[in-house]
């Protein structure tokens, strides 16, 4: 009974903190065709700079958690503006300065901090106890403020001006400017929300599991396998890939030993994209 | 002062030449058509007023302001809207937002909201579909909703590019009528057509270009008896 | 005027061949020149490497974009050191061994994912090598699991002026087996598939044929790199054949310019020694190679032959505009 909450949770976990960071490269993705290779690395930075401003500067952790992730969207404006938007449409180039950006940003946060594994502090301590089962506080908050975020930013894209001009840009970006949507303006607010997002992303999963340098290259393979099972296009499809690859690594290692637990979510991956070559919610013809 | 002016506008797609010193005039409250057979260049012309398209050479004046160079969406905010060839409507929104996003640069909610109503009259099939995704309409309905989002974001000057492609005569009939309630209402209309018809019968100048040039251009009724366009489009 | 053209291209040509030359002669003297055993090391490494981007490139010139390209390196350093160390056989056996078994996993990859998409296939395989690493992960004895193995059959008494030779003798073979490839009617042909869709209707081409062609050739020569790569290092690990390992061979092969047969090699050279030449910095190092990929997309959109195509150009349009004004004098 204890396994089994504990494994409901970690799914739950797990699958809102993929869907948290692979929304933000999918934002991109879809409406620019943007693969942005640094996206993994942001969210390890946000993390370490959560990590830093408790342990060095001692800030309030909540504190911290919004100063990171108001950082990193930051830098989101930042990447859009430099990086990618003098080479829309150039697939070779986008790649290449988002490999530069993602080495850049390891090797900082290697130079500066080390390679030694840090993590978060937690937020709460206690557990919430029902009869035999008991859970961390601490979970339960990660949940909660990822379901939170997921539902707002489900809101977000879905009902207000600017997320609906994100949906139009995606849909066709030509159409777009044609109604005066100022294209480069809404691509920008998108890479600020999406890398704030992938920064809170960070903070969490580093109190959860633990912060390294090179934490982002499997969380970006993990964003882009949400991304493409769930169909290029889709914002929604990526909710349900994100619990179906949450569900796999948190329940593998429950049967599997360590390593083989790790191979086999790609397996899984593989053989779907071989039966569903678009993805589940593909909208590309 | 005409409200749009081209002066010598020159249009390359890498080294191939799609329009060539293309020099027009459309006058405020007029409705002036362009006419040409497939590939003259017609829609690559409207593409560059929009600045989707740089232009090689020439300068393209809305008002009295220089608009080649600038970005589409400070092209859209002066008044200078594009109701484009193939719709370009955002399959997966349902009408009333493709509706909406047309209004993407007007702040003013109550005037959305009046526009709307306007479009709603002007095409009452509209109102029906309005939680519709746009991508499930039928031809003439997303034509409908095409210049519906143009005339959302309150146009001086609203371009059209083949709005009677692939419909039915009796709905290119009422994209006529829309045309003339639109021009009634005000706005100037620049007409690309190939069903001359159409556009004889709504438009009051016209220019005809071939490969990339205007070869002839005035009133309607010169054009009507002019044999170049008699041959050419109107079969003899 | 159109002989002239013609004499100056085959000038131009044979300004290339005889570059080619002075490089493969200068390569074969370094050992001879150079006492430092370490930097022999490096260059055996870039050779390998170069081939490694070479197959790469074979691939990408087919229109597709094999995003876990290095698995397969893993894939031909595992079988050769596996076969070596487990079943005792000869590398001499095992290295073409694994060459051709990586190309057989390839084609089998290639073939059930002939139906997708090139955006898809990238991803595809992208997928594919992550769970090829963990596989890896998760052999236990056989593979050494996370921290890989050592102990690799060592092949020329462990001589690194032997190795050098070796390598650079396997580079300029596969190399010009790969050119003749790419130069052939077929690699013609796939250049020209992928190009666009269009040509290969009209020309009624075969497209997955091609396709699973460029993978299979692909796919033989990372195998042989990365089997010949293990037997020189004696030791492997997973680590150096994940996501981020292929993401350096598509940086060598852009770097060093899409577009020319050579872009590759020379793109290996650079992003590999001037990094190495900055050692020093230790942590910093990765500094400098993310120096020059923003140098190359900021400033050489074409990679190290864009470049060199750029100043050829200029020389031969100052050329040209020189005959005309002798010409009108
Ligand atoms: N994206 C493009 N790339 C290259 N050439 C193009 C492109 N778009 C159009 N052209 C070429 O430019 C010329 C003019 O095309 P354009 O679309 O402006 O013609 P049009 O008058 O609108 O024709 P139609 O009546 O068929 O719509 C054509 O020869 C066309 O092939
Ligand atoms: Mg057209």
């Amino acid at each position: 009974m204890e396994q089994v909450v504990a494994t409901i949770f970690n799914v739950l976990i797990l699958s809102s903190m993929y869907i948290l960071v692979a929304l933000g490269f999918a934002f991109l993705f879809n409406m620019l065709g943007i693969l942005n290779l640094a996206h993994g690395a942001v969210y390890m930075v946000g993390g370490y700079i959560g990590f830093a401003l408790i342990n060095s500067a001692g800030v309030n952790p909540w504190v911290a958690i919004l100063i990171a992730t108001l950082i990193m969207a930051g830098f989101g404006v930042v990447l859009e503006r430099f990086c990618f938007r003098p080479f829309t449409g150039d697939f070779n180039r986008i790649v290449m300065v988002g490999v530069g950006i993602n080495v850049v940003l390891q090797t900082a946060v290697n130079a500066l901090l080390g390679t030694r594994m840090q993590a978060l502090p937690s937020f709460f301590d206690g557990y919430l106890r029902f009869g035999v089962v008991s859970v961390s506080y601490q979970r339960i908050t990660i949940f909660l403020i990822g379901a939170a975020l997921l539902v707002l930013v489900s809101w977000f894209v879905r009902r207000t001006k600017h997320g609906q001009q994100m949906q139009a840009i995606s849909q066709d970006i030509e159409g777009a400017a044609l109604s005066g949507i100022n294209v480069h303006r809404v691509s920008a607010l998108a890479c600020a929300i999406g890398s704030g997002m992938a920064a809170l992303a960070g903070c969490l999963m580093g109190s959860y599991l633990m912060l390294s340098p090179y934490m982002g290259d499997l969380m970006l393979i993990k964003a882009l396998v949400l991304v493409i099972l769930a169909g290029i296009g889709s914002i929604g499809g990526i909710f349900v890939t994100g619990l179906i690859l949450g569900g796999l690594d948190a329940v593998a290692p429950v049967i599997f030993d360590g390593a083989v637990a790790d191979a086999i979510p790609y397996i899984v991956v593989v053989v779907v994209l071989l039966l569903r070559p678009r993805g589940f919610f593909g909208r590309e013809a | 002062m005409a409200l749009l002016e081209t002066r010598g506008v020159t249009v390359h797609y890498g080294k191939s030449l799609a329009v060539e010193d293309v020099s027009l005039r459309v006058e405020e409250g007029d409705v002036v058509s362009i006419i040409g057979a497939n590939g003259a260049g017609k829609s690559t012309l409207l593409r560059a007023l929009m600045g989707l398209k740089p232009v090689t050479d020439g300068e393209i004046f809305f008002g009295d302001e220089k608009i080649d160079g600038m970005r589409t969406n400070e092209i859209v905010k002066r008044g200078l809207i594009l109701v484009p060839e193939g719709r370009r409507l955002f399959p997966y929104l349902s009408v009333l937002t493709n509706l909406r996003l047309g209004a993407s640069l007007v702040e003013d909610k109550d005037e959305i909201e009046k526009t709307l109503k306007d479009v709603y009259r002007l095409f009452p099939r509209l109102k029906e579909r309005r939680n519709q995704k746009a991508g499930t309409l039928s031809g003439g309905e997303q034509q409908m909703v095409a210049i519906g989002r143009g005339l959302m974001g309150k146009p001086k000057l609203l371009c059209m590019d083949e709005p009677s492609l692939g419909l039915a005569p009796i709905v290119v009939e009422a994209v006529g009528e829309a045309i003339k309630d639109i021009n009634g209402k005000g706005v100037t209309v620049l007409l690309v057509e190939q069903n001359v018809h159409l556009a004889l019968e709504v438009a009051s100048s016209c220019y005809a270009l071939q490969v990339g040039r205007v070869v002839m251009s005035g009133d309607m009724d010169t054009m009507r008896s002019s044999d170049v366009v008699k041959k050419a489009y109107l079969g003899g | 005027m159109n002989a002239l053209s013609r004499f100056a291209a085959d000038k131009t040509r044979s300004a290339g061949y005889g570059i080619l030359v002075v490089a493969v002669i200068l390569l074969g003297v370094i050992p001879l020149l150079m006492e430092s055993l370490y930097s022999l090391h490096i260059l055996v490494m870039v050779f390998f490497y170069v081939i490694a981007a070479l197959s790469l490139r074979a691939i990408v010139i087919s229109g597709q974009f094999p995003l876990g390209h290095a698995a397969f390196m893993g894939v031909g350093a595992y079988a050769s050191g596996m076969a070596a160390k487990w079943l005792h056989l000869p590398p001499e056996l095992t290295i073409p061994g694994a060459a051709v078994f990586t190309m057989i996993i390839g084609v089998m990859v290639a073939v059930s994912f002939s139906r997708l998409r090139a955006l898809y296939y990238a991803m595809g395989s992208l997928f594919l090598g992550v769970a090829i690493i963990q596989i890896l992960n998760a052999g236990g004895t056989w593979t050494g699991g996370y921290s890989g193995f050592s102990g690799i059959t060592p092949m020329f008494g462990n001589s690194k002026v032997s190795w050098y030779y070796a390598a650079l003798g396997l580079m300029i073979l596969s190399a010009a087996a790969l050119y003749r490839f790419e130069f052939s009617r077929i690699g013609t042909n796939m250049k020209a598939i992928s190009q666009s869709h269009l040509v290969a209707e009209s020309v009624g081409i075969n497209e997955a044929k091609y396709r699973i062609l460029a993978v299979a050739i692909g796919s033989f020569f990372v195998g042989l790199a990365g089997a010949g790569y293990a037997h020189y290092m004696g030791t492997i690990a997973t680590s150096s054949y994940n996501f981020m390992a292929t993401m350096w061979l598509f940086m060598y092969v852009l770097v060093g310019g899409v577009n020319n047969f050579f872009g590759p090699i020379v793109g290996s050279f650079i992003l590999i020694l001037i990094p190495e030449y900055f050692r020093s910095l230790k942590t910093y190092s990765p500094f400098i190679s993310a120096g020059i990929l923003f140098l190359f997309v900021y400033l050489m959109p074409g990679g190290f032959a864009g470049l060199i195509q750029a100043a050829v150009a200029r020389v031969k349009s100052w050329r040209r505009e020189r005959a005309r004004d002798v010409a009108a004098d």
